[in-house]
């Protein structure tokens, strides 16, 4: 199950982040850490990018990109 | 003197306190070879400032980062200030960690006290200090609380210089760090839970609502456009070019009187014509920065780049570049310098070869005296073709050089949505000085020299001081008047004005004023056919726009860039006009 599995309101924890290094590097900067609680909060009225919230702040991220958030079953 | 290092996460308030810090004595420049600000303070004679842009990690290869990284290790730096949100520690400390590579003493300025407090949160500053090895002051910028505190903390000098190894605990791995970060903030941080909707929050429902949000996007964008071109900017910029310009030329023409025709005129149609033309630019680039200060201050721009990023991504652009396109409807040159705030190099290029093809104001009175020539009745339809052409161009364009010069991988978008506040006035007048500032410094110099050799050119032949029609300019307009008449419209006239209209597109207007004299109206009317005359329109339409433009292109990006600009807008104008005039003659028959 991926980041873009949840709908709005939905949490999960994460498990692991994959693909393009620059992607994976910057989310493990923000603090996209194994184990992290995210919430995904609203999506964008055209369906794309979506908003997370982690470690108590928002994050806008495309549905392309969450797709490479792994999480495991809350 | 010492060199202090500013750093911090995007939208901490960094520059608040670092204009709290420096007050005006800032200097702000380009960092070599990337479109970054680079800005520097002092506070009297012993502390020197470098800002430093906002991060949220060292090694996730951003230019910014490159950038900071750079510096810290080569810039001769004697104390780093990380300034964190004190209501965020636990993403913040992730940059503080990083920093303590560099083995430099840290200065944590714990800001947003007053914010962390309302949230419920607690911090025991002297363990937290203890615990990463650097000295802590907290403060509220955005109140002026406890900027003092840092200021005399710098210039004492009387902070925590880490001595052994162990002070510079420093791990590789996010991991690791986190986990460390996790350690420390549990044993410094008492959090009595106070959660419930913020206001962000129900701001964001309303802003980001999927029926509201373009609705209301589109409703401010307005209101700045309004504000820019019609309300304040304007109105303004003609005031000036009224009394204080007008005023100079009438200063200087009772002056002038008794020196040589050649002289009052360089003065005066050269110098002061060709600067003044810019310079009353002015107050429209300085109100529009405001409202885009005012934007991005408020946390609203990132939540306009949220909404527009799938219809920019389009293009190959992400959905802050919007922004910079609606404002090329009013000028390129602010237009240009807004695509400072676009997060990538490759965005940031983009976006400024693509805005001038959006029509500004100053076309429109191209399109005015053509339009009611040639095509009486339908003047708003023509005018209107001319900006729809310009935008389906641009997403022409836009596909070619996302396909061809900039196909580097597509930049993962990933901005923060920050909580919404009221900007701070000092803040926006601050910045928007600067804007000013920079704005009259750098396009100044090279406008008047521009205006200079215009002027030559179109006075004087190799016989010395003559008319117009005579000169160097005439003659160089006959020799490429032959490009142009593919187009129809291969006159030494229409050449000539096209030619003097990079000085502004009015230009072109005033050009065929002076060239045609006073019949003007039935000698155009000869001189082109409609097709012909829809043809220059186009061309005027994508041809490289003014000298305040190609001169801000080379203040933001550089002379190759600025050629680049100049000759594919060239390139595109003759294609495109070509295209329109003998498909049209075609179809005429």
């Amino acid at each position: 199950m991926s980041l873009c599995d949840l709908k709005p309101g939905q949490c999960g924890y994460i498990q692991s982040i994959s693909g393009n290094k620059k992607l994976v590097k910057r989310l493990l900067a923000l603090g996209c850490i194994e184990g992290t609680p995210v919430k995904v909060k609203l999506y964008a009225p055209l369906g794309d990018p979506i908003i997370i919230n982690i470690r108590g702040f928002d994050l806008a991220i495309r549905k392309k990109d969450a797709m490479n958030i792994q999480l495991r079953e809350a | 003197m010492i060199t202090v290092a500013l750093l911090g996460n995007p939208n901490v308030g960094k520059t608040t306190l670092f204009n709290y810090l420096t007050g005006s004595n800032q200097y702000v420049g380009n960092w070599p070879g990337v479109t970054i600000e680079k800005k520097e303070g002092y506070i009297g004679d012993r502390v020197k400032i470098v800002d430093l842009p906002g991060i949220y990690a060292l090694d996730t290869f951003s230019n910014e980062e490159k950038i900071s990284k750079e510096f810290l290790e080569k810039g001769n730096v004697d104390v780093i200030v990380n300034i964190v949100d004190a209501s965020s520690l636990n993403r913040n400390l992730y940059l503080t960690l990083q920093l303590k590579q560099f083995k430099k003493p840290i200065i944590l300025v714990l800001n947003m006290m007053d914010v962390a407090k309302a949230k419920g949160i607690k911090i025991d500053f002297e363990k937290l200090a203890k615990k990463l090895g650097v000295t802590v002051v907290p403060i509220s910028a955005s109140k002026g609380i406890g900027i003092e505190n840092v200021k005399k903390l710098l210039e004492s000098g009387n902070f925590f210089r880490p001595t052994n190894e162990n002070d510079y605990h420093y791990i590789d791995d996010e991991r690791e760090n986190y986990r460390f970060i996790e350690e420390v903030l549990s044993e410094v941080i008492v959090k009595e839970s106070v959660e419930s909707t913020t206001i962000t929050e129900k701001i964001d429902s309303i802003v980001l609502n999927r029926f509201l949000a373009y609705p209301l996007f589109l409703l401010i964008l307005y209101l700045i456009f309004m504000f820019t071109f019609n309300w304040v900017g304007q109105p303004l910029s003609d005031a000036m070019d009224e009394y204080i310009i007008s005023g100079i030329v009438n200063l200087l023409e009772n002056l002038l009187q008794n020196s040589s025709p050649w002289f009052s005129s360089l003065i005066i149609d050269g110098i002061v014509g060709g600067v003044g033309s810019v310079i009353v630019f002015l107050p429209v680039v300085m109100t529009l920065f405001l409202g885009i200060t005012f934007l991005e201050d408020s946390g609203y721009m990132a939540r306009a780049a949220f909404i527009m990023d799938k219809i920019m991504r389009k293009i190959g652009l992400s959905g802050k570049a919007f922004i910079p396109f609606i404002i090329g409807f009013g000028c390129s040159v602010p237009a240009i310098m807004s695509a400072r705030t676009l997060e990538s190099e490759k965005d940031r290029k983009l976006t400024a070869l693509l805005v001038p093809l959006m029509s500004c104001n100053a076309r429109l009175p191209v399109y005015a005296l053509f339009a009611a020539i040639f095509f009486p009745g339908n003047e708003s339809t023509v005018t209107f073709s001319l900006y729809i052409l310009g935008v389906a161009i641009a997403i022409i364009i836009g596909l070619l050089f996302k396909n061809t010069i900039f196909r580097k991988d597509e930049e993962p978008f990933i901005i923060e949505l920050p909580e919404y506040k009221i900007p701070e006035l000092r803040n926006l007048m601050i910045n928007t000085c600067e804007k000013g500032k920079g704005f009259l410094k750098k396009a100044g110099t090279i406008i008047f020299a521009m205006s200079v050799m215009v002027w030559l050119l179109s006075n004087f032949n190799f016989n010395g001081f003559t008319d117009m029609e005579n000169s160097f300019l005439a003659n160089f307009g006959s020799t490429i008047a032959s490009v142009f008449k593919p187009m129809g419209y291969g006159t030494w006239q229409s050449a000539v004005a096209l030619l003097t209209g990079l000085m502004a597109k009015e230009v072109v207007v005033s050009t065929m004023g002076v060239v045609y004299g006073l019949d003007l109206y039935n000698i155009l009317s000869q001189q082109f056919t409609p097709l012909a005359a829809y043809s220059f329109l186009v061309f005027v339409l994508l041809y490289t726009p003014c000298i305040s433009v190609i001169a801000t292109m080379r203040k933001e990006f550089g002379n190759r860039m600025m050629a680049f600009s100049v000759f594919y807008q060239l390139l595109l104008a003759w294609i495109v006009s070509f295209v329109v005039y003998n498909v049209g003659s075609f179809i005429i028959g």
